[in-house]
């Protein structure tokens, strides 16, 4: 069976709902529609988020195609890892599907066997070990983050850990809405080491705005893969372009 | 913790599937990121059933404690079948397995005193090994994914969901023991992974719940654990293999186990021989609790080279 190619994820980091721009569910879907899944994680204090933000974070996963979760600050490092992981043997459990769907005709894999599927199991693990990985982490920044940017910042120099320590390629980076001038900032462009010093709290907006959905479009230009029309792609993949020749490393946000 | 697919109520009455073995639903266990676990009746006895969330996991859990299985030594409950079962028009995949009756080790601890806790880690480097051995790691090593059993005093992982192949990154972790997180390594899959968050276990499991929570919550380092260590007379005797597997300095849980062996025996000859001062009651049970320790160390030993 043949090697999955990359596997594409965004993974969204909130704690409310989106409030200017395109529908964060719209954009989910453009994403997915383009290969690539949309994971969110909403962090919450207290019990802040309310019925409205927990729909719409439901609501922009399944569009994207993705899980989602709401916790604590505390557990957010640990539910990033394991978020990303499911959504990978997701998506590999599907292409997987659709070749057994080729191979063996009408049967795919609910139709097996437990113990057939418990080998099928084994080599979707496989894969998803071996695949290689890409990750763009878009953090929200807005005012009311502050409490919790500390967490986000650990989770996101944790989950490069977690990259390296894959089998596979894997490489991630890291951008922040609302931005300073669009709605989004490359924070860290693609690499697969983030700095422990590198720090977040500089990028905090004082701003209200959450443009959720503005921000996941403009995530998607970051997948080299895609095709952009002329003028997004002007804008964004010279910049990552020049940034992926210098290694990943950004000397200017690293502490 | 997973809103994602929220798992329906589990019948009253299940029937696998594929074999039609049949269980009736007596109460919910537990629930995690994985699945939901059921006590079942099957024929008349009390089994456990885990159902999942997702089948690819589940199934991968249900791999692993079957290649265990085999093995002489018990590990984790034993696997009786797996199959699916219709819920409400979906299919899930379960798997029955032996009900472990007991206490979660963190529970069982405060009911027969921190003196077992030692016995209780030989035993679990003895389980360790034995899953090194098979090329995985446990990955999620936790008070909570351990039971010791009622009838004497054995302790059983339960929850196989963090398993993973030597050299793969682990698959599922809680950041309390994880070592990425302590800032003492990565995530790679290798036995000083399981060892490293053994030794952390055992600390915060002697250290009284105002001084954990004092740690802080981002940024921790290994050097906290020593502080906390060398101020805790539980703790203090184990120092030296507590340190080395922090470090990662262990390639196999066989050479932890021989280190707390003997900082064991040193510290109930110590015991032994300070307490002369303290009076007569609780020398008396002092001395026969250590001794009771030592001579049910020495025959969990004495059976593991058996085993060898
Ligand atoms: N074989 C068993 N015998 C008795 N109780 C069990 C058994 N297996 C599981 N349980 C109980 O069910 C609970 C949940 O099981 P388990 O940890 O396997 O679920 P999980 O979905 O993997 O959870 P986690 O979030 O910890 O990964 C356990 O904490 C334990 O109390
Ligand atoms: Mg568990």
């Amino acid at each position: 069976m043949a090697k999955p190619a990359t596997l594409r994820q965004i993974l969204v980091v909130t704690d409310g709902c989106s409030n200017s721009g395109i529908s964060p569910i719209a954009a989910a879907t453009l994403a997915r529609e383009q290969g690539i899944t949309v994971n969110v994680i909403g962090v919450i204090d207290k019990n802040e988020l309310g019925e409205q933000g927990e729909q719409e974070i439901r609501e922009m996963a399944q569009a994207g195609g993705g899980m989602h979760d709401i916790v604590y600050p505390a557990q957010l490092a640990q539910t990033v890892q394991m978020l990303t992981r499911k959504a990978m043997t997701r998506t590999i459990q599907h292409v997987v599907n659709k070749e057994l769907k080729q191979i063996l005709g009408e049967s795919e894999m609910d139709n097996l066997s437990p113990e057939k599927r418990m080998q099928v199991a084994g080599m979707v693990d496989e894969l998803g070990e071996q695949s290689s990985l890409e990750v763009v982490m878009l953090v929200d920044t807005s005012a009311s983050m502050k409490n919790k940017i500390a967490a986000v910042q650990q989770a996101i120099f944790d989950f490069s850990i977690s990259l390296r320590s894959r089998s596979g390629k894997s490489k991630m980076a890291v951008c922040s809405f609302p931005g300073k001038e669009k709605h989004l900032d490359t924070l860290i462009p693609w690499t697969n080491q983030v700095e422990k010093a590198y720090q977040l709290s500089s990028s905090l907006t004082m701003s209200g705005i959450t443009p959720t959905g503005p921000a996941i479009t403009e995530a998607i230009a970051l997948f080299g893969h895609i095709e952009l029309p002329e003028k997004l792609a002007n804008k964004y993949q010279k910049n990552s372009r020049i940034n992926e020749e210098d290694g990943g490393f950004m000397q200017d946000h690293v502490f | 913790m997973f809103s994602n697919q929220k798992m329906p109520e589990a019948p009253l009455y299940m029937e696998g599937k594929w074999h039609g073995k049949d269980y009736s639903v007596i109460k919910e266990l537990g629930r995690g990121a994985n699945g939901v676990v059921y006590l079942v009746f099957h024929k008349g006895t009390k089994v456990a059933l885990k159902v999942g969330l997702d089948s690819i996991d589940l199934l991968m859990e249900a791999n692993v404690l079957t290649q265990l299985q085999s093995h002489n030594e018990k590990i984790g409950p034993a696997i009786y079948d797996v199959d699916d079962v219709v819920i409400e028009g979906k299919t899930h995949a379960y798997y029955a397995m032996e009900y472990v009756e007991g206490e979660r080790l963190d529970r069982s601890l405060k009911q027969v005193g921190k003196e077992w806790l030692p016995l209780l880690l030989i035993q679990l480097l003895s389980h360790l090994h034995v899953i090194h051995q098979h090329g995985y790691v446990f990955g999620d090593l936790k008070p909570e994914n351990m039971i010791v059993v009622k009838s004497g005093k054995q302790v059983c992982l339960i929850d196989f969901g963090g398993v993973s192949k030597q050299g793969h990154a682990v698959r599922q972790f809680t950041e309390e023991y994880d070592r990425a997180l302590w800032q003492a390594g990565d995530r790679r899959a290798d036995p000083g992974y399981d060892l490293f968050s053994l030794a952390v276990m055992m600390v915060r499991l002697c250290t009284d719940k105002e001084t954990w929570n004092r740690l802080p919550s981002v940024r921790r380092h290994v050097q906290m654990l020593y502080a906390i260590i060398a101020d805790n007379e539980h703790v203090a005797p184990y120092r030296i293999p507590l340190q080395k597997a922090l470090e990662g300095r262990y390639q196999t849980a066989i050479q932890m186990k021989a280190d707390i062996l003997h900082a064991f025996h040193q510290k109930s000859v110590n015991v032994a021989g300070s307490s002369v001062a303290s009076n007569k009651e609780g020398l008396g049970s002092k001395l026969l609790g250590g001794l009771f320790v030592v001579s049910m160390l020495l025959l969990a030993g004495s059976l593991y080279y058996l085993w060898m």
